[in-house]
C-alpha cells in the first residue's frame, strides 16, 4: 500500500499525529485508547469506524438501498399485483372500487388517483398506465443511468486527470483546454444540445451505432458532460502527489509512467474517487430528470422519473400525483445519496472539502 | 348583422334594442355578464403560437387566417356565420359570384366601386393580379392553388412578366380569369386569404409581416411585434367597403384587439377566468377543461371544426402494404380511448371526410370496434414477416400520448413497435420526406384549406401528388382508379348533381382500402371573459373565432 500523503485528524480509535505524542510515553489518542490497540488498522477500517459513527449518513445510505430494492422489485409488483407492464395503456378500462366500477381514465381525460385499491395503488396516468409500476420501472431507469453514467464519468475523469496531472506540459495543456471548452457550457445546456442532436439519428461512430431511443444516449451524454467536474480536481491532486517522495522513489526504481500512475498515484486518490462517484450519481439522476423533462433524455414510452414528471405536469390541477410522486422519489434518492456521500467523504478523508459543484 | 346564426340573431336583436334604450338614457341593470352588447372598446386575446405571417399572401396556418380573415377581404369570401352555412362562398370585394363559362375555364368577376384600403388608397381590379403574382414572388405555400391559372407557371418560372390568364380592367372593375382546365374548387380558392387584393406599393417579393399592407376588412393591423404581439384597430375606411354593398363582410363591434403570445395555456385559462384576457385562441388544456366546463359554462362551449385525425400507414412497404394488416389496425383502434386523451374534445369518427365537409356521409360499421379479436384474426391471416415497425409522432403533449397509445396498441397486436417522437416544428416535413428512414406508420391530421372535399383527397391521397419532399401523402397511397375518380369529380362544380355523392363514395372506397386509420375530428372551444358578449361571439368552421363577432357587454 502506498503511503498516505496527508495526515489524518484525530478521532477516537485513530493514531494521533506525531505532534500529539506525549513526551516520553506511548502515542495516545483522544478517548484513552492505547496506540498499540489500533496499530495496524488500515485506513479503510478507520474510515469504516468513522462512517459507523455517522448515524445520519448511515440512515440515508439505508434509505438509498431501500429505494434500490423498491425499484428492483418492479417486475414482481407488475406481474403479481398490478398485472400490467409499465407501458401498457388502459385508457378505457374500468376497475372496481368499493363495489363500484370506475373508469381508469374518465371521459374528460382525468386519470384515477392514488388509493388502496390494489391495482393503481398510486393511481394512473393519462394513458391509463399504472403509476406505481411506472414509478418502479422508472426508478430502475433513473438509477441505472445515474450509476452507469457515473462510472463513465469516473473512468474518463481518472484517465484524463492522471494523464494531465502526471505528464504535465503539453499533455496537461491540451487536456485542460479540452476540459475548459466542455466546462464553458452549462451542464444542462450542453446536455440538451447533445440530447436534441442525437434525438433522431442516434449516435454513429465508426462501427458503433446506438439508436436514438436507447438508454445509452442519455447515459453517454451525462457521463460526458460531467467529466470536467471530476477530472479537474483529480488532476489537481495528482499535480500535488507527483512531487512526493514516493513518486520520486518509484521513478528511481525505474517504474514506467503507466505503472506509477496506476500503482502509486491512483491508490492515493481512491477515497476522492469514491466520494465523487457517490455524489456524481445523485447529480446524474438530477440531470437525467431535467433532460427527460425537457424531452432530451429518456425517450417515451420508457419511464424514468424525469419523463413521468414531464408527462404529469400538464395535468398538475386534476392529477397532481403524477408530478408529485416521482418528484418525491427524486428528492429522496438525491438527498440520500448526497447525505451518504458527504458522510463517506468525512469518513474517508475528513480534511478534504471536495464538492461536485457546477 | 347577416353573419350571425339564428340563435345569435335573436340575442343580437335583443342586445340592440337594449343598447338603444341605454343610449337614450335608460337605466338598464340586468346584472353582470348578461348585459347588453356595446359598440367600441378594447379587448385582449392570447395565442399559444403567434401567427406564422401577418401577410395575406404568405400566412398558411389557422392562427394566421383567424387574424387575417377580418383584415383582408378577397373577391369572394365565406359567410360570417356559425355552422355549415359558414362554408358557403359569397361575394366579398366582388359585386357578385363569378360568371363561369360553359367549359368551366373562364371566371368573370367585377370589383365593387369606390372602395378604399385603410390608408385611403383606392382598391383596384389590378390589385388582384398583383396579389396573385405576389404569391409566386414570395414563394408562398399557397401559390400551388393558383397554378391552374393560364400563364401562372410561366410567371413563376420567370418566363413572363405577368400572369396572362388574368385580365383586370381598373376602369370597369372587371376581372377575367382563365384556367388551364376546369376546376370545381376554384370559387373556394378565390375565397382564400391568399387571393386578397393588396395595394401595388406592397413589397412584392418579401414577407410583409413587420409592415403589413393596409387592409380592406373591418380591422387594420396597426402594430406588429412578431412573435410577441400585434394590434388590430378599426379600419377608418371600412365604410367605403360597406357603402359599396359588401354586406357579407361583417363589421366589427370592438375598436381594438391586442393579440399577445402566451406559451402557458394554464396561465391563459386563469387570465380569462380573472378577466385579464378576453379570449384565448387555443382550447383550455385537458387539465383545466373540466374546471372551465363546469364552473364557467355561461362563457364556454365546444365548437365544431373541419378536420380529421388519423394514423397513416405506409402502403408501399411491409407490413402495411398488406390490406389485411391495415384493416386490422382499423379494427383495433379505439376512438374513445383517443377521445379521452383529448379530454373529451374529439368527435369520434372513422372516415376521411369530416362532418361539415360537403360530401360527408356517415357510413357506420365499416370497421366496427374496437375489435381486437377480429384484428388479431386478420393479422394471423396476413402473417406479416416484418413486425419491427417505427411509430412516428410529435412532441406536443396530446400527440405524444396518442403516439404512446398507438405504439402500445400495435405491440398488443404482436408488432415490435418503436416510438419515435420528434419536434412538432419539423414533424410533417420529416415524415413527408421519402428519404427519412423507417416511415412505417404514425400520427397525422389535416385541417381543411377550404370547404371542398377535394382538399381532403388530392393533397393527402393522390398518387401522382406524392412528392419526394414536403409530401402530405404520408401513407404513400397510389390507387390509379381512385385517382381517376378524383380527377373526374374535380372538373365539376360541387353543386352539380351527384358530385357530393361521388366524393362520399370516394371516401368509402379509400377506407375500404384502409389507407388510414382515422379516429375523429377535434373540437375547438370558445372561452371568453365575463365582459365579452358570449352570445354574439362564435366560431367559424373555416377561420375559427370570428373576431368581428366580439362585443363588450355593459
Amino acid at each position: 500500500m502506498a503511503s498516505k500523503p496527508y495526515a489524518e485528524p484525530s478521532v477516537p480509535g485513530e493514531v494521533a499525529p506525531a505532534g500529539q505524542i506525549e513526551a516520553g510515553g506511548e502515542p495516545r489518542v483522544p478517548g484513552g485508547f492505547d496506540a498499540k490497540q489500533v496499530e495496524g488498522r488500515s485506513p479503510w477500517y478507520l474510515a469504516y469506524l468513522r462512517l459507523r459513527r455517522n448515524k445520519v449518513a448511515l440512515g440515508f445510505g439505508a434509505l438509498f438501498i431501500v429505494i434500490v430494492l423498491f425499484c428492483l422489485a418492479a417486475p414482481l409488483w407488475a406481474k403479481h399485483v398490478a398485472h400490467t407492464g409499465p407501458n401498457e395503456n388502459h385508457i378505457t378500462d374500468k376497475i372496481t372500487i368499493n363495489g363500484e366500477e370506475t373508469d381508469v381514465v374518465s371521459p374528460d381525460g382525468t386519470p384515477i388517483g392514488p388509493g388502496l385499491h390494489g391495482r393503481y395503488l398510486l393511481g394512473a396516468d393519462q394513458n391509463g398506465r399504472d403509476v406505481m409500476v411506472r414509478l418502479m420501472y422508472g426508478g430502475r431507469t433513473s438509477i441505472f443511468i445515474g450509476v452507469v453514467a457515473a462510472l463513465i464519468t469516473t473512468a474518463l475523469a481518472v484517465a484524463i486527470g492522471l494523464a494531465a496531472g502526471y505528464f504535465g506540459g503539453w499533455v496537461d495543456s491540451t487536456l485542460s483546454r479540452v476540459l475548459d471548452v466542455i466546462w464553458a457550457f452549462p451542464v444542462l445546456l450542453l446536455g440538451i444540445a447533445l440530447g436534441t442532436a442525437l434525438a433522431v439519428g442516434g449516435l454513429k461512430i465508426g462501427p458503433i451505432s446506438i439508436a436514438s431511443d436507447s438508454l445509452w444516449i442519455p447515459i453517454l451524454i451525462i457521463g460526458f458532460v460531467y467529466t470536467p467536474y471530476m477530472a479537474r480536481p483529480i488532476r489537481g491532486e495528482i499535480l500535488g502527489l507527483r512531487e512526493k517522495e514516493f513518486v520520486e522513489a518509484a521513478v528511481a526504481q525505474g517504474k514506467g509512467p503507466a505503472r506509477i500512475m496506476f500503482s502509486e498515484l491512483l491508490p492515493n486518490i481512491v477515497s476522492t474517487i469514491i466520494v465523487f462517484f457517490t455524489l456524481n450519481i445523485a447529480n446524474n439522476m438530477l440531470l437525467e430528470s431535467a433532460l427527460s423533462f425537457l424531452g432530451a433524455g429518456v425517450r417515451a414510452p420508457n419511464a424514468s422519473w424525469g419523463t413521468m414528471i414531464a408527462d404529469g405536469y400538464t395535468t398538475i390541477y386534476t392529477a397532481p400525483h403524477l408530478t408529485i410522486i416521482p418528484g418525491l422519489m427524486i428528492i429522496a434518492t438525491v438527498l440520500s445519496l448526497n447525505v451518504f456521500g458527504d458522510g463517506l467523504r468525512d469518513a474517508l478523508d475528513p480534511r478534504a472539502r471536495i464538492r461536485l459543484e457546477h | 348583422m347577416k353573419y350571425l346564426g339564428k340563435l345569435s340573431m335573436v340575442a343580437v336583436a335583443s342586445a340592440l334594442v337594449i343598447g338603444g334604450l341605454v343610449a337614450c338614457g335608460g337605466d338598464d341593470d340586468d346584472g353582470g355578464g348578461g348585459g347588453a352588447a356595446t359598440e367600441g372598446g378594447e379587448i385582449n386575446i392570447t395565442a399559444t403560437s403567434f401567427p406564422d405571417h401577418i401577410d395575406p399572401q404568405l400566412s398558411y396556418t389557422l392562427e394566421g387566417w383567424e387574424v387575417l380573415w377580418n383584415v383582408y377581404v378577397p373577391l369572394l369570401t365565406y359567410k360570417h356565420v356559425a355552422g355549415e352555412e359558414g362554408t358557403q362562398v359569397v361575394p366579398g370585394l366582388a359585386e357578385a359570384m363569378p360568371e363561369i363559362s360553359p367549359d368551366g375555364k373562364t371566371y368573370t368577376l367585377t370589383l365593387r366601386k369606390n372602395m378604399k384600403y385603410s390608408d385611403g388608397t383606392p382598391i383596384k381590379a389590378s390589385d388582384f393580379t398583383f396579389a396573385i403574382e405576389r404569391l409566386f414572388d414570395v414563394d408562398s405555400g399557397g401559390s400551388v392553388f393558383y397554378e391552374t391559372i393560364v400563364g401562372a407557371e410561366e410567371y413563376a418560372d420567370g418566363k413572363a412578366g405577368t400572369i396572362t390568364g388574368i385580365q383586370a380592367n381598373d376602369q370597369t372593375g372587371e376581372i377575367v380569369i382563365n384556367l388551364t382546365e376546369p376546376n370545381g374548387t376554384f370559387p373556394n380558392i378565390l375565397g382564400l386569404m391568399f387571393a386578397a387584393p393588396v395595394p401595388q406599393n406592397t413589397v412584392k417579393d418579401k414577407d410583409a409581416t413587420n409592415d403589413p399592407p393596409p387592409s380592406s376588412g373591418p380591422f387594420v393591423i396597426t402594430s406588429v411585434d412578431a412573435p410577441r404581439s400585434l394590434v388590430m384597430e378599426s379600419n377608418p375606411q371600412f365604410q367605403t367597403v360597406q357603402d359599396a354593398g359588401a354586406s357579407e363582410v361583417a363589421d366589427a363591434h370592438v375598436d381594438k384587439i391586442t393579440l399577445t403570445q402566451n406559451k402557458s395555456n394554464t396561465n391563459q385559462v386563469t387570465g380569462v377566468i380573472q378577466g385579464d384576457i378576453d379570449f384565448m385562441i387555443d382550447p383550455p388544456i385537458a387539465d383545466r377543461l373540466p374546471e372551465v366546463e363546469q364552473q364557467y359554462s355561461d362563457r364556454f362551449r365546444f365548437e365544431e371544426s373541419i378536420n380529421t385525425y388519423y394514423f397513416w400507414m405506409n402502403t408501399q412497404t411491409p407490413p402495411f402494404n398488406d390490406l389485411k394488416v391495415r384493416q386490422a389496425v382499423n379494427y383495433a383502434v379505439d376512438p374513445e380511448a383517443v377521445n379521452r386523451i383529448f379530454g373529451g374534445r374529439l368527435h369520434e369518427d372513422q372516415q376521411i371526410l369530416p362532418p361539415g365537409m360537403p360530401g360527408y356521409q356517415d357510413y357506420e360499421d365499416l370497421y366496427p370496434g374496437p375489435d381486437m379479436e377480429r384484428a388479431q384474426q386478420l393479422l394471423a391471416e396476413a402473417n406479416p414477416a416484418d413486425k419491427d415497425i417505427t411509430v412516428w409522432t410529435n412532441d406536443e403533449p396530446d400527440r405524444k400520448r396518442i403516439g404512446e397509445y398507438y405504439a402500445d396498441l400495435l405491440n398488443q397486436l404482436g408488432f415490435n413497435a418503436t416510438l419515435r417522437i420528434i419536434s412538432g416544428d419539423v414533424y410533417f416535413t420529416t415524415i413527408g420526406n421519402e428519404k427519412t428512414p423507417d416511415l412505417d406508420t404514425g400520427f397525422g391530421n389535416w385541417f381543411q384549406d377550404f370547404p371542398h372535399p377535394d382538399d381532403f383527397f388530392r393533397p393527402l391521397l393522390y398518387g401522382p401528388g406524392d412528392l419526394p419532399t414536403n409530401s402530405n401523402n404520408f401513407s404513400s397511397v397510389n390507387i390509379p382508379e381512385l385517382d381517376a375518380q378524383m380527377d373526374e369529380l374535380l372538373t365539376k362544380q360541387l353543386d352539380e348533381e351527384g358530385v357530393e355523392e361521388g366524393y362520399a363514395a370516394l371516401d368509402k372506397a379509400y377506407m375500404e382500402q384502409a389507407v388510414w386509420a382515422p379516429y375523429g375530428n377535434e373540437e375547438f372551444t370558445t372561452f371568453v371573459s365575463e365582459r365579452i358578449d358570449f352570445d354574439t361571439a362564435y366560431h367559424h368552421l373555416l377561420f375559427n373565432e370570428d373576431y368581428s363577432s366580439f362585443a363588450i357587454t355593459e
